[in-house]
């Protein structure tokens, strides 16, 4: 392959066991992630990624210079240009026969073939492959492009599984590249024997983002659909797709969604409730972003829970907020004098916003299938493999966003328990994935300890992988995300995100030089990290497969 | 193992001392030492350097340096020589002691293809030893013995792990001296190894001479003088003989001392030069070698001029910011006239427009330096070994 430069040990800055460098012509174009080759010991070669371009001349100063131009004009041309050369940081990522002794002065660096980058980033044999999008390597003509592929069984387990994307709104595409990983795993369970399988439960958070991902995207181009093509992906849009929309009357003011009426024809979408009977133990996950230090509003939970004082025989939500109501008057709260007036004061005026605000919260549901009415649990819990929900919570105000999002994860958890149902375990998914978009809303490290959400996510972030629950989840600033969320996270992608950003702790271990293409990674471009991989890969990937809305 | 030393007391019948080594070059920093050796050539009272011959004083070439300010380069060819010696023994041979020097010789040419590309076009980097005549223990055949002696050493294990080969091994004369500095025995043998790194000179530019790479448009600007003194030895030491290989050459000297500068009458003209303006040169004048001393050399004459290529205030000295140039005239009619006045300028101006960039910060001599020169001088230096490396060898 094409020779570049040669390795330079000095004095100040030797060749580690980590890391050299060498020196280049000052006009060969090489990028941060390049992967180089430099011949080593016993004919193997140590295979490096390109970090940091420097170049230089001989100029001692700033001085010397405005004196080179003829004590500053600036329109003087030299005889002699100044000499000059690029020198490169790479760090070291593998040698072919295991040398990590560092390379030698004077070695021949060199560009690296399509092979040797597989072979240099860990993407040669991968087990399991999963496409998560392609790099693209030099400049014309030398320049490659591979196709990336995971080992699922990092992603989604068993060896390691969730996934955390964080960038900024917009710019990153954090959404387009969950559902293209997401639309990548659907692809390869359908393809595979019936002993694996996965079902994937969406959240959509805003607009219309993700409720129409069964239909087609007209605005592919060719060009996108060869990148498909190349990483062996169909190019149809998703399957076995069920949409999920908050219950209204007129459907329209509970949801974004324009074409509810023609999926529910379609028999693809349902309207969602809640029914006090069956659904009042989860009333706590309304108060989840409630400061609560003393556990106030966890003991008036569980006094209505479980039936004490005057709420045994309540039936429907209207009389919980009378029951409720009657706790607030002064000297009524004899039975109990742990709560204080105080407390069921601010308990009825949070429960009373949410249940007055939304239309979910409900006396029955509709036998009548036409209606298309349906308690969100129950429909989860009869999840089937290959199955995609997508759980429109969009129109929804924040407390029951997240009453809506915490249901779904404990009745998840109840399926993947065993406790729910007598489902037989043959016929459950063996793997759910959940995708949740601003997970800072819900684990971010300013959320009370005592949130239900917080101990959910969790709960799935370090206990799912063994029970097949996978969370991928999305955010823009990952410095706000709960350590232990984001800790447990296998798979790591970065996208754009802004400077101050990278100034925080979460990135100190990232080179500077990549902190800074952070700041400047286009759209459908990301900064990868998975334990499969040797180091960071700056990956793309296409468009999204399915009907994009421009406005929201 | 036998060592060098070793080698050395067997060969020549002495005791080695095991004294201190250390580099016998006075400046360290600048390992480049011009040698001026003005002494030896006299000034023609009664010729002219060139042509015109109305030239009083000096010469303005701001408006003609502009004028070439985009044309092509006269200049495609720089050449620089440079030499590090050491002390590296003392030897005893018949109850007399004398040193053992060492050298390390380089001498580069580098080409300038445009002006971002420079790239080295010949490279001489040889390692010399010298000791005293009477090393050698027969009277016959000291060449033989020089060589047969080099080969030993060069197969010592100690030089041969290292991948180098001395070049030669060259003798000084070891007649008794009254330990006057001139004829001090280390600087006969420092003598010895400069005449050898001038000998590599005048093989490279042989060399070029021989590739047809030096012609009206391709000019080869050596650093330092062309002045070359007489020597005793080396395979190019009639000069005479490869004069004609210079007939494209210009020799640039940074350092000259202007005491030695003169006007055409003979006087010092030192206050004179010191005042030269910006991008003016002084009108050329005629050199030859000594006559009486150096008659059997031949008739080389010379072309001498001064020109300033950067502003008295800007510079440390008023001497600095002014370059010495030299050409060898050549034919017969340059050797009565003098060269073309026109020649003179468009050379002048050629270097005038090399004044940039500059080493300022790098080198002390900045402001007499030229970027292309000091380019090669610093692409030399790269290629000398490190002193403790080459000391440790013996």
């Amino acid at each position: 392959m094409k020779q570049i430069g040669k390795i330079i040990a000095t004095e100040k800055v030797p060749t580690t066991v980590d890391e050299f460098y060498f020196w280049t012509d000052k006009e060969l174009i090489i990028k941060p992630f390049d992967v180089v080759k430099v011949n080593h010991l016993k004919n193997s070669i140590t295979f490096g990624v390109v970090e940091e371009i420097s170049h230089l001349t001989d100029n001692s100063s700033f001085l010397s210079g405005f004196i080179s131009s003829d004590f500053g004009d600036v329109n003087y041309q030299q005889y002699t240009q100044r000499i000059g050369m690029n020198y490169v940081k790479a760090k070291v990522v593998g040698n072919s026969q295991g040398i990590f002794t560092p390379v030698l002065d004077g070695s021949t660096v060199s560009l690296a073939s399509e092979d040797d980058i597989r072979e240099a980033l860990g993407l040669k044999e991968v087990k399991n492959p999963l496409p998560c999008g392609y790099i693209e390597m030099y400049e014309q003509p030398d320049n490659v492009i591979i196709p990336v592929h995971f080992n699922s069984h990092f992603l989604i387990g068993p060896e390691g599984a969730h996934l955390n994307i964080s960038g900024i709104s917009g710019l990153a595409s954090k959404t387009s590249y969950a559902m293209f990983l997401l639309k990548a795993i659907q692809d390869q369970y359908l393809k595979m024997s019936k002993e694996e399988s996965v079902a994937i439960v969406l959240i959509n958070v805003k607009g219309r983002d993700l409720l129409a991902i069964d239909e087609n995207n007209d605005e592919l181009t060719p060009d996108d659909i060869n990148i498909y093509e190349m990483l062996n992906l169909n190019t149809e849009p998703f399957q076995n797709v069920k949409y999920f929309y908050p219950y209204s009357k007129d459907i329209i003011s509970s949801t974004y969604g324009r074409d509810v009426k023609s999926q529910m024809e379609r028999d693809q979408a349902f309207l969602y409730k809640y029914i006090f009977e069956d659904d009042k133990e989860s009333i706590d996950l309304l108060f989840s972003n409630v400061d609560d230090p003393n556990q106030t509003m966890e003991s008036i939970v569980n006094y209505i829970v479980t039936g004490q004082g005057g709420f045994n025989g309540i039936t429907n939500w209207n009389e919980l907020l009378k029951e409720v109501y009657e706790h607030t008057k002064a000297g009524v709260s004899g039975k109990d004098k742990e709560i204080t007036v105080l407390s069921w004061r601010k308990f009825y005026r949070l429960f009373r916003k949410t249940i007055e605000k939304t239309t979910i919260f409900s006396n029955s549901i509709s036998i009548n299938p036409k209606e298309k009415e349906i308690r969100l649990k129950e429909a989860i819990l009869n999840i089937k493999k290959n199955d995609v929900f997508v759980i429109d919570v969009a129109k929804l105000d924040e407390e029951t966003q997240g009453f809506v999002f915490g249901d779904v994860m404990r009745s998840i958890y109840e399926l993947k328990l065993g406790q729910a149902n007598d489902r037989n375990e043959k016929d459950i998914p063996s793997k759910i994935i959940i995708f949740i978009d601003e997970l800072n809303k819900y684990a971010s490290k300013e959320v009370p300890k005592s949130s239900p959400i917080l101990r959910q996510l969790l709960d799935i972030t370090e206990r799912g992988r063994s029970l097949g629950i996978i969370l991928f989840s999305a955010e823009q600033f990952k410095s706000d995300i709960h350590d232990r969320v984001k800790g447990n996270c296998a798979t790591h992608a970065y996208g754009r995100t802004n400077a101050i950003e990278i100034s925080k702790p979460d990135y100190q271990y990232v080179p500077p030089v990549y902190k800074s293409m952070l700041t400047r990674l286009k759209q459908g471009e990301y900064i990868i990290q998975n334990p499969v991989f040797r180091s960071l890969l700056n990956i793309k990937f296409p468009k999204p497969i399915y009907k994009q809305f421009k406005n929201g | 193992m036998k060592d060098i030393r070793k080698i050395l007391e067997e060969a020549t019948n002495g005791i080695c001392y095991d004294s201190y080594k250390y580099c016998a070059d006075e400046e360290l920093k600048v390992p480049t030492i011009n040698y001026e050796e003005n002494q030896s050539f006299t000034l023609l009272k009664d010729r002219y350097g060139e042509t015109d011959t109305s030239l009083k004083q000096t010469k303005d070439l701001t408006k003609k340096a502009k004028q070439l300010y985009n044309s092509e380069p006269l200049f495609k060819f720089f050449l620089d020589g440079s030499r590090r010696t050491y002390k590296v023994d003392d030897i005893e041979i018949n109850k007399r002691v004398f040193p053992i020097m060492a050298g390390q010789i380089g001498v580069a040419c580098c080409e300038r293809i445009n002006p971002n590309k420079f790239t080295c076009k010949e490279l001489e980097n040889n390692l010399a030893l010298v000791l005293p005549e009477e090393a050698n223990p027969e009277i016959k055949n000291p060449e033989l013995f020089f060589n047969n002696l080099k080969d030993k050493i060069n197969n010592t294990p100690r030089v041969k792990r290292t991948g180098l080969k001395f070049s030669t091994i060259r003798s000084y004369s070891s007649r008794r001296n009254d330990d006057s500095d001139e004829i001090k025995y280390e600087n006969l043998g420092i003598a010895i190894i400069q005449d050898e790194m001038v000998d590599n000179e005048k093989k490279i530019v042989a060399n070029l001479t021989i590739k047809n790479l030096l012609n009206e448009n391709s000019y080869l600007l050596k650093d330092g003088s062309l002045q070359y003194k007489p020597m005793k030895s080396g395979e190019y030491k009639e000069f005479s003989k490869i004069k004609n290989n210079y007939r494209w050459v210009i020799g640039v000297s940074k350092l000259f001392n202007p005491e030695f500068s003169k006007d055409r009458s003979g006087k010092s003209n030192a206050a004179q030069l010191a005042k030269l303006p910006l991008f003016h040169r002084t009108p050329a004048y005629m050199f030859q070698h000594e006559r009486e001393k150096w008659s059997y050399l031949g008739d080389n004459t010379y072309s001498v001029w001064y020109v300033r290529i950067r502003e008295a205030k800007h510079t440390e000295s008023p001497f600095a910011g002014i370059l010495k140039i030299e050409k060898i005239l050549i034919t017969d009619n340059e050797k009565e006239n003098g060269l073309e006045s026109d020649l003179v300028d468009f050379i002048t101006v050629n270097i005038i427009n090399e004044r940039n960039p500059v080493c300022y910060g790098k080198d002390r001599r900045w402001a007499n330096h030229l970027y292309p020169v000091y380019l090669t001088e610093l692409f030399l230096k790269s290629k000398f070994l490190s002193d403790i490396h080459f000391l440790n060898l013996f």
